[in-house]
């Protein structure tokens, strides 16, 4: 661990940055294992162990960055206290993501099931969609290229795809056994593709930008 | 600037402090025996020799600094290895003051101010207790003086008074520079030997924080990881050699001890993980005492410098490798937070009765 002062390596940040990309692929992970028990007919027991472990590294990944982005403001004093705060941000996010891939799992060990359902393709497009935002969203933070245009609007137009599901469940004439697991799975995945949009924009524009001549 | 910029600046700046510490000794042979023979007796008394130090360290913030001013002192013959040890040992109390003004910026949130204060006086507590065990013991019997003389020795033999370092020559010639400058203005005799001290003052100070400031840029990065490595992870031995790395590299123990305020004050590191690092600040920050003993003519501002060295390391083998004594300062410094964070004017009485009172009592009465 001394040795560490005379190795070279990732500065603070970029170190905080490389490891927040690599709890996006857990959560990533995790939200994947996850809806395979709820939409694939997986068995929530055989996954149980991997998704909570990678909660749980995630949670203490989110952590222990945290206390390094304390570090890295002690040391250098408040010259990148702007990507600092974005940083802890996006952490949160992330670690948010993670809670919300555990909820769809709990709604899978409660019982519930979307596998048989007529509109089951259509719930795993909708997966397929999510689960490539994580990819999208992982590059975004690694590359430091700013956000690609239009990535934001697909992401506002799931969340309102999403939101009009919730809207219809909410209304529905159905039985409440039939929609109100398929209103909190979709609750689920709007707030997941909400912090995933936080969590980009957080590592891009961590603080508003002021303009006086706005 | 690049980094190969800042770290040709760094070597100039160390040079330039050499230059400081020779100008210092310099300048005090000039103003003769009876000047030297005043400043001896006014720290004759080794408590009040204490004092001196712990004011001087708090006046300059910096027990580098003071150690380095200490040592040229001792060269130019002003001040014995007797009436040294005690100086230093007051400047180690002394460097403490930083870290504590540091975390009284904490002083609004309840909180933070407990860890942050009880942080910042864990090293006082740990540097009094040092001193309050080992100053008695150095007056009677001398093992810290003894060792570092035995290894001053070692180092340079025992030939005198004189020993011919290297680096002396190298500075001799910007030396010599300054004493033609204030022949020029018409300086002689004690005014030309007192501009030759202030003119090494302020090269030394000026020089040593120039360096701190470049080095922590230098170093910065390697800080932080070392720091990361530490949290929560690494035992006390490795929080100590990391205090002692981070301490030689910027050349500050009030740097070193500082950053670890706020981590504490957060709540990143705990009290019993901030503690070893404070206490290898001790032993790192006297590096720059013996880089100044390179530039000195004298064996005995080498013994003092390793007699700094020795009393860290003594200190710690001696208060914190013993399971009872380590947890002393902790419950102090703990207890004394607690009082704090319910009384904060008594954290600023503490600060300024233990670094600025106390001492001055201490040299009114005892000089």
């Amino acid at each position: 661990m001394v040795l560490s002062f005379f190795r070279a390596g990732d500065t603070g940040l970029d170190h905080v940055v490389t490891r927040s990309v690599a709890m996006v692929s857990d959560a990533r992970h995790s939200f994947d294992l996850a809806c395979t028990a709820l939409l694939s007919g997986a068995q929530p027991k055989s996954i149980a162990d991997d998704v909570r472990e990678t909660d749980l590294r995630i949670n203490a990944n989110e952590q222990q960055l945290r206390g390094e982005l304390a570090v890295h403001i002690s040391v250098h004093g408040p010259n990148d206290i702007g990507e600092v705060i974005g940083l802890i941000l996006l952490l949160k996010k992330i670690e948010r993501v993670g809670d919300h891939a555990k909820n769809i799992l709990d709604l899978a060990e409660s019982g519930v099931s979307f596998t048989n359902e007529p509109d089951i393709d259509e719930l795993l497009e909708e997966r397929r969609t999510v689960s490539g935002f994580f990819a999208e969203a992982s590059e975004i933070l690694a590359e430091h290229d700013g956000i690609p245009e239009g990535f934001r609007d697909r992401l506002d137009q799931m969340i309102d795809q999403i939101q009009g599901r919730i809207d219809g469940y909410m209304t529905s004439d159905e039985p409440g056994h039939q929609v109100v697991p398929r209103a909190v799975y979709h609750r689920y995945l709007k707030r997941i593709v909400a912090n995933l949009n936080s969590a980009v924009l957080a590592a891009t524009e961590p603080v508003r930008v002021i303009d006086q001549a706005d | 600037m690049p980094t190969g910029a800042r770290a040709a600046l760094v070597v100039a700046l160390i040079y330039l402090f050499l230059v400081g510490v020779s100008s210092l000794e310099a300048g005090i042979k000039i103003m003769g025996a009876d000047t030297q023979e005043r400043l001896f007796s006014a720290v004759s008394n080794p408590i009040a020799g204490l004092c001196v130090g712990i004011l001087g360290t708090v006046l300059v913030q910096s027990s580098s600094a003071s150690t380095s001013v200490i040592v040229g002192l001792v060269a130019s013959g002003a001040l014995g290895v007797e009436q040294a040890v005690p100086m230093v040992m007051g400047a180690n109390i002394g460097t403490t003051v930083t870290n504590t003004l540091v975390s009284l910026g904490h002083v609004r949130q309840s909180a933070e101010f407990k860890r942050a204060f009880a942080a910042a006086t864990v090293h006082d507590f740990f540097n009094v207790l040092a001193v309050s065990i080992l100053l008695p013991i150095e007056l009677i019997f001398k093992p810290i003086s003894g060792i570092a003389k035995w290894v001053s020795e070692l180092l340079v033999g025992s030939g005198g008074t004189e020993w011919k370092s290297p680096v002396k020559k190298w500075v001799k010639e910007p030396v010599g520079w300054l004493k033609d400058m204030w022949d020029q203005f018409g300086a002689s005799g004690n005014v030309k030997g007192a501009l030759m001290v202030a003119t090494g003052l302020v090269i030394v100070l000026v020089a040593l924080a120039l360096v701190t400031r470049n080095m922590k840029a230098l170093v910065a990065a390697r800080i932080e990881r070392s720091l990361n490595a530490i949290l929560g992870k690494a035992g006390g031995l490795v929080a100590l050699v990391v205090g002692i790395v981070v301490t030689i590299a910027v050349q500050s123990s009030s740097i070193t001890t500082s950053i670890l305020i706020p981590l504490s004050a957060a709540g990143v590191l705990t009290l019993r993980n901030a503690y070893p690092v404070t206490l290898g600040a001790n032993v790192g920050t006297t590096i720059t005492a013996l880089l100044a003993a390179l530039a000195a003519s004298s064996p005995d501002s080498l013994t003092v410098a390793l007699a700094h060295t020795t009393f860290n390391i003594i200190g710690i083998l001696s208060l914190y490798a013993l399971p009872f004594f380590r947890d002393v300062p902790v419950i102090a410094a703990t207890a004394m937070a607690e009082i704090a964070v319910r009384r904060r004017v008594l954290a600023v009485c503490y600060v300024v009765g233990l670094f600025i009172v106390a001492p001055l009592v201490g040299v009114a009465i005892l000089r």
